[in-house]
C-alpha cells in the first residue's frame, strides 16, 4: 500500500504565529483519514498547504507522489477540495456553478457534468436558484458536489459536515464510503469528534500545530469522555450512587423531588454505564460528547490507549 | 478559457448598468451642445473669461468645435471617471476582491494555474471594457448628426481606442494591486491613484511648458494628447498605453504564482 499524502517537518509560519509546527504526516492510500482539532489548531492550514493554495515555510509535502506546487494544475485535477469556508458566486444559479466547474474539470466532462446533476439531485439542492438565495446548507452541499463530481483519487475536505442535517450527513457518510470503494483516500477534518468516528478508519488530534495523537478510531472512541445528565424516578439516592459508584468514578448523585440526578464525566464505552442506569426507571437521559478541547485533554492527559 | 466565460457571465448585468449609464451621461452632455449653439456662438468668449489654467486643466480651449467639445465635456472628464471607476471596479474583483471572499481558494484548488486565472480575467476586462467602447462609438456616432457635432468615423474609433486602452490599463493597476499584495484596498487604492495621478498629472502639464514633463509621463495624455476625437489615430500614445499595462500585467502575474492566498 502506497501513502497518498507524507509530509515531513511541515512548518507553517504566518509572521509570528506558527501555525504548524515540523509535523510528520502519512496518510495510506485507500483509507479514509481524520484529523481533528479545535478551531487554530493547523487543521485548514494543513490541507490548504495540500492543494498548493499555502506554500510551506519548510519542510516537505508530498501529494499522490508529487510537490503541490510542481504537480500544478494537473495535480489538482485529480483531487477533489471542499474548503473550509466555502464561498459560491451570489448572482449565479447552482446550475451555472455546476456548468463552470465541469468546464475546469479534467477528464471526459459530459461524463462528469451527468454525475455532477446526479449528485445534486441525491442532495436535493434547488439548481435554479440563484447562490444567494440557497441556505447555508444547500451552499456546502453544492460545495461536496464540486469536490466529488470528478471522481478524484484524493478528497481533502474541510469541515464537510458543517451546516449539514443529520439526514444529509447520512448521505454524505454514504458518498464517502462510496469514493473508499472506489478507490479514493478521503482525508477530512472536524472539530467535533463524532463525524470524525462516523467517517473515518484513522485519525490523528491536532492541537497548536502539532499532532498530539495518532490512533485507530476504536482506540479514539474508547479514551474519548462523554457528559452525562440522567433523571431516575423509583428509586433512591443510597442504592444509585453505589451502583453508579461501580460503573464509574466520581458521579454526582443527588436528589431533586422524588427523582434522583445523576450527572458528571464519563469515559470509555457506553455499555456498563447504560445497564447500570438500566436498573432503575430512567426518565430522562442525556450523553453528550463534550466539546473537543476537553475530548482532546482527556485524551492527553489519560492512559494511552493504542 | 472557462475562468473569462465565467467572469463574464458573473458580471452580465453590472457591464449593462455601466454601459446604459455611460450613455446616458454622454447624451446628457452632447445633447447641450447644439443648445449652446456650436461654432457660431458666443461660447469661446465665454470660455475666455475663465482662468486660462482651468482652461487648459480640462481641455476647455477646443470646446467651440463637435470635436473638442465632446472630448473636453465627455471623454476627458465624466467619461473618463465613469470608466475609471468601471475599471478599478473590476479589476480589484478579479483577484483581490475574490480573493478576500474566499472565492479564489476554491477556483484555484481545482486544475486552474494561477497564471491562467490572471491572464483569463486580464481578457475578461479587456472585453468588457472594450463592449463598453464600442457602445460608446456606436451611440457618439448616433449622436454625432442630431447634435452637429460633425465627426468623423475613424476618428469616433480612434477616441474609442484611447478611451478603451487608458482604463484597461488602469483596471491592470487595480489587478496587479491585488495580485502583489492580496488586499481590495491595496487594489482599490493603486488603481485610482493610477487614474487620479494620470488626470492631474496631464491636467498641470498643460499650465506651462516648465510642466511638459508632466504630460509626457501621464497616461491620460497619452491617451488624449494628440487630441485623436479631431485628430484621428495617435499611435504613440496607444503603444505607450499598451507598454504600460503589459508591465503592469507581468508584474501581476510574477507576483500571484509566488505568494500565499490570503483568506
Amino acid at each position: 500500500m502506497t501513502d497518498v499524502v507524507v509530509t515531513t517537518g511541515l512548518t507553517k509560519r504566518y509572521g509570528s504565529v506558527l501555525a504548524l509546527d515540523s509535523l510528520d504526516l502519512t496518510i495510506p492510500q485507500g483509507t479514509v483519514f481524520g484529523v481533528i482539532g479545535p478551531n487554530g489548531a493547523g487543521k485548514t492550514t494543513l490541507m490548504r498547504l495540500l492543494v498548493d493554495v499555502l506554500r510551506p515555510t519548510s519542510g516537505s509535502i508530498t501529494v499522490l507522489g508529487m510537490e503541490p506546487r510542481a504537480g500544478g494544475k494537473d495535480l489538482r485535477g485529480r483531487i477533489g477540495y471542499l474548503p473550509g469556508e466555502f464561498h459560491v458566486e451570489p448572482g449565479l444559479s447552482g446550475r451555472a456553478h455546476l456548468k463552470f466547474w465541469t468546464s475546469i474539470s479534467p477528464g471526459d466532462r459530459t461524463q462528469v457534468h451527468r454525475r455532477a446533476e446526479a449528485m445534486a439531485e441525491r442532495l436535493d439542492i434547488p439548481l435554479d436558484r440563484p447562490a444567494r438565495k440557497l441556505s447555508k446548507g444547500n451552499k456546502q452541499k453544492l460545495g461536496l458536489v464540486q469536490a466529488f463530481m470528478h471522481r478524484p483519487e484524493l478528497l481533502i475536505l474541510d469541515e464537510p459536515t458543517s451546516g449539514l442535517d443529520p439526514l444529509v450527513q447520512q448521505t454524505f457518510l454514504e458518498l464517502v464510503s462510496e469514493a473508499r470503494d472506489g478507490g479514493a483516500t478521503v482525508f477530512l477534518s472536524s472539530h467535533v469528534l463524532s463525524e470524525v468516528e462516523q467517517a473515518a478508519d484513522l485519525a490523528v488530534v491536532l492541537r497548536s500545530g502539532s499532532i498530539v495523537r495518532e490512533a485507530s478510531i476504536e482506540g479514539l472512541h474508547t479514551t474519548a469522555v462523554r457528559h452525562l445528565r440522567a433523571r431516575l424516578s423509583d428509586a433512591d439516592a443510597a442504592t444509585v450512587d453505589r451502583r453508579m459508584a461501580d460503573v464509574a468514578a466520581g458521579l454526582d448523585v443527588s436528589v431533586e423531588g422524588e427523582d434522583v440526578l445523576v450527572s458528571g464525566l464519563v469515559q470509555g464505552h457506553a455499555d456498563d454505564l447504560v445497564k447500570a442506569l438500566a436498573r432503575f426507571t430512567v426518565a430522562d437521559l442525556v450523553l453528550a460528547e463534550p466539546d473537543l478541547e476537553e475530548s482532546v485533554l482527556a485524551m492527553y492527559s489519560g492512559k494511552d490507549v493504542p | 478559457m472557462p475562468i473569462l466565460i465565467q467572469f463574464l457571465r458573473a458580471g452580465a448585468r453590472n457591464l449593462l448598468i455601466w454601459a446604459v449609464a455611460l450613455v446616458a451621461v454622454m447624451a446628457m452632455y452632447l445633447s447641450f451642445y447644439p443648445s449652446l449653439g456650436g461654432a457660431a456662438s458666443g461660447m469661446t468668449e465665454l470660455v475666455d473669461q475663465l482662468p486660462e489654467g482651468m482652461v487648459k486643466a480640462i481641455g476647455y480651449d477646443q470646446i467651440a468645435t463637435g470635436a473638442g467639445y465632446a472630448q473636453s465635456t465627455f471623454f476627458g472628464l465624466l467619461g473618463f471617471f465613469l470608466g475609471t471607476a468601471a475599471a478599478v471596479a473590476w479589476g480589484t474583483r478579479a483577484v483581490a476582491g475574490d480573493e478576500e471572499s474566499g472565492m479564489l481558494e476554491l477556483t484555484l484548488a481545482h486544475p486552474v494555474s494561477r497564471l491562467q486565472l490572471v491572464t483569463e480575467r486580464t481578457l475578461a476586462i479587456l472585453t468588457r471594457l472594450t463592449v463598453l467602447g464600442v457602445v460608446l462609438g456606436l451611440a457618439l456616432a448616433a449622436m454625432s448628426g442630431p447634435f452637429d457635432l460633425g465627426l468623423e468615423g475613424s476618428h469616433i474609433v480612434a477616441v474609442v481606442a484611447a478611451w478603451v486602452l487608458l482604463t484597461f490599463t488602469i483596471a491592470m493597476a487595480a489587478l496587479m494591486g491585488g495580485a502583489v499584495f492580496g488586499s481590495r484596498v491595496a487594489a482599490l487604492g493603486i488603481g485610482a491613484g493610477v487614474g487620479v495621478v494620470a488626470f492631474l498629472l496631464n491636467a498641470l502639464g498643460a499650465q506651462s511648458e516648465e510642466n511638459a514633463w508632466m504630460s509626457d509621463i501621464s497616461p491620460f495624455s497619452w491617451a488624449y494628447g494628440e487630441r485623436p476625437l479631431a485628430q484621428g489615430w495617435d499611435g504613440g500614445g496607444l503603444g505607450l498605453l499598451a507598454a504600460l499595462a503589459a508591465v503592469f500585467v507581468a508584474t501581476a502575474l510574477l507576483a500571484f504564482a509566488r505568494r500565499d492566498l490570503r483568506s
